[in-house]
């Protein structure tokens, strides 16, 4: 039998009465139904439950005389709520891109970083005017804290402060993408491997990619050693740069080395799960899953005016005195932002 | 120069006949040679039981002038042993490429099929892989040894007979009922990885079949890539087939993990795909489209979309019965021998 709708329609009177014979009845489910009018009332219950909030505020507003419920969080939860009930609907109708990157799963979870970019380190976000509104950039920052927050952090500022809304892209240490759950995560949200060719390709669909030059000996280093960056490799994203021609805008960060004040490092336990550091702090691993929260020290981020590194023919790429010259270069900036910035905060956790 | 005489090795394979019923219209002799029956008579080829794995391609080409050779004789997905698949992949193409050989040898051009395979996947490999990044790794696969050793030969070969045009094909994974991947994702509940999400990229059939028959029509050298765009999820890919992943197995033990998986489903994953449904792989394809002007028509998810629907690509015509295939030859002949002025009426012995 065919299974065109339209030959349906097209049949004789009696043989469609056939075949709707023939057809197969979908009841719903048959059992416990309520009745319509708490069907009704399921349905509308958030609206009512805002309403009921709203008017609580108003009342506690005037009885009090300041704002004790605030009805943009409220609004920002119920809308972050709709957004996770939408993802969950939508199946397994979407696309990522070739790297992975699901931007409209990532932009539902922003507004959980936001509470942490926003009320939890309380970030103060300077220069974001030198983040281009289109085309490429290769962003640099230093690197700092035993899990990488700065980068997550970045992201959040480039979302949430910057006047045109865009996704950061950044690059990862091959030894976090094979490790389960994190693998996952870091792709999903738009990461990729720290390979030249993913650079350049990113870069070259006109993207922003975050760079840690640090890598892995940034995140890792002591808590005396705190604010002093270090070697930046071999100046590899400089000629990464070069070749896609995409402009450099340094990025200082503050406030990340205190989130896991780092007093010690157990290689040997290290070695056994293929980490490069197991980090001791005043709370890990003593306090066990409590260790992980990270301490609300006080951020600041500044972007940079862009180092325009594109402005060097092609083949200089190749060049290893220029590009260690360039490395330093915004080496230099970074350092000197961070000292400029530590200058400004009043203290650790104010 | 246009090719004259095309020799298919391997031609009894779906993606074979399938490359063969495509050049039988472009191309003025064609001859196909398999170890096993075709799967469909081709009335425009003459089709020669011979093995890759003894040293008689050599023969065949110089009997035949042989211009082009078309080499399909590579197992990747395969339910035999590893030591089988070494032989034909390996030690069948050595022997296809030594009969190739030589100033004295007629052959101006050879397409290899490779696969997506030769590459593995590693978790410190870039997002997309490039031509370049196939390499000899100790911790490859079996399936990616072979396939690394076979593209060596081939571009050693390449170096070697300056004369002779060399192109490797490596072909991005296939979906259907008879492949490993497509079973595997047809399942009513997927054993998978916990905590991981690979990116897989998928090929039509089709769109394989015309590559391999563009690369013979062609002059291009080197490896290239062949996929779909874009990519699907292992969680999308399984979701799509109407079934549902169960993240049981861990992310240590591969080799245990496939004795389950085998034993639960019947599937029988070969090392090459557990490291897939691990990390992922997606080829670029530039290279494809900026040298031959011509890239898949299908994207991966249209792939997926289709297998779903149960619209990929069946192997075309059903097995014919051998009498249908002895018709065929008998026809064939008769016709070549009125075309050559000779008489109808030799009785032809129709002994196999």
């Amino acid at each position: 039998m065919s299974r065109d709708p339209a030959a349906i329609y097209d049949a004789a009177p009696k043989e469609r009465r056939k075949r709707s014979q023939n057809a197969k009845v979908v009841r719903p489910p048959q059992g416990l139904r309520l009745p319509r009018r708490v069907r009704r009332l399921q349905r509308q219950a958030p609206m009512y439950a805002l309403q009921g909030i709203n008017e609580l505020s108003t009342r506690l507003r005037d009885l009090t005389g300041h704002e004790v419920i605030d009805m943009n969080r409220v609004m920002g939860l119920a809308q972050f709520a709709y957004r996770q009930q939408q993802l969950a609907r939508r199946g397994p109708n979407y696309t990522v891109d070739e790297f992975g990157f699901d931007a409209e799963w990532t932009e539902a979870l922003l507004p959980l970083f936001g509470v942490l970019y926003r009320d939890y380190w309380r970030i103060e976000t300077t220069g974001i005017e030198n983040v281009p509104a289109t085309g490429r950039a290769m962003l640099v920052a230093n690197h700092a804290g035993v899990l990488p927050w700065d980068g997550t952090m970045i992201k959040t500022a480039v979302f949430m402060a910057h006047p045109r809304p865009r996704h950061v892209r950044a690059l990862v240490a091959s030894l976090f993408m094979g490790m389960p759950m994190l693998s996952w995560f870091l792709r999903r949200t738009g990461q990729t491997v720290g390979h030249p060719d993913d650079t350049k390709r990113l870069l070259e669909r006109d993207q922003l990619v975050l760079v840690f030059p640090e890598g892995v000996r940034g995140t890792g280093k002591h808590y005396e050693d705190r604010y002093k960056l270090r070697r930046f490799g071999r100046g590899g994203f400089i000629s990464t740069a070069i070749r896609a021609s995409a402009p450099i805008i340094p990025v200082s960060v503050v406030g990340a080395e205190e989130i896991y004040p780092m007093i010690g490092d157990l290689s040997g336990v290290a070695k056994l799960f293929g980490l490069p550091y197991f980090p001791v702090t005043p709370f890990w691993p003593w306090l066990g899953p409590l260790g992980l929260i990270p301490l609300p020290s006080k951020w600041r981020i500044q972007f940079h005016p862009a180092i325009h590194v594109e402005e060097n023919p092609p083949d200089s790429a190749d060049d290893q005195n220029l590009v260690m010259a360039l490395s330093d270069q915004v080496r230099d900036t970074i350092q000197q932002g961070v000292y400029d910035n530590l200058k400004l905060r009043r203290g650790v956790f104010v | 120069m246009p090719p004259q005489r095309v020799l298919i090795t391997g031609v009894s394979n779906p993606l074979g006949a399938e490359v063969a019923r495509r050049l039988a219209s472009r191309v003025p002799s064609l001859f196909g040679c398999d170890v096993d029956d075709p799967v469909s008579a081709l009335e425009e080829m003459d089709f020669v039981h011979a093995d890759t794995r003894q040293s008689v391609i050599g023969k065949l080409v110089r009997q035949l002038k042989i211009d082009t050779v078309v080499h399909l004789a590579v197992m990747v997905d395969s339910s035999r042993g590893e030591r089988a698949t070494h032989e034909t992949n390996v030690i069948g193409t050595m022997n296809v490429l030594t009969g190739c050989a030589g100033p004295a040898s007629p052959v101006r051009r050879l397409v290899v099929k490779s696969s997506q395979a030769v590459y593995g996947a590693r978790p410190d490999y870039p997002s997309l892989l490039s031509e370049e990044v196939a390499g000899f790794s100790p911790t490859a696969s079996p399936t990616s040894r072979d396939l690394i050793e076979l593209e060596l030969l081939a571009h050693d070969f390449a170096v070697r007979n300056p004369a002779c045009r060399v192109a490797r094909m490596r072909l991005g994974y296939r979906i259907s009922r008879e492949t490993t991947l497509g079973r595997y994702l047809s399942l009513p509940l997927v054993p998978v990885f916990a905590g991981y999400d690979p990116r897989l990229q998928l090929l039509n059939e089709d769109d394989a079949a015309e590559a391999i028959a563009a690369a013979a029509l062609g002059t291009q050298e080197g490896p290239f890539n062949v996929a779909g765009d874009g990519v699907v999820l292992l969680s999308q890919a399984i979701a799509i087939m109407g079934g549902r992943p169960v993240p049981l197995l861990p992310p240590a033990g591969l080799w245990l993990s496939r004795m389950a998986i085998r034993s639960a489903t019947g599937v029988s994953l070969p090392g090459h795909l557990v490291e897939l449904l691990m990390h992922g792989s997606v080829i670029d394809c530039s290279r494809l489209q900026s040298e031959f002007g011509w890239r898949p028509a299908h994207g991966s998810r249209a792939v997926m979309d289709g297998f779903a629907l149960g619209l990929t690509e069946e192997p075309l015509e059903s097995p014919s019965p051998p009498q249908e295939y002895e018709l065929q030859v008998y026809l064939q002949r008769r016709r070549r021998g009125e075309r050559n002025g000779h008489g109808t009426g030799a009785p032809l012995a129709l002994t196999r």
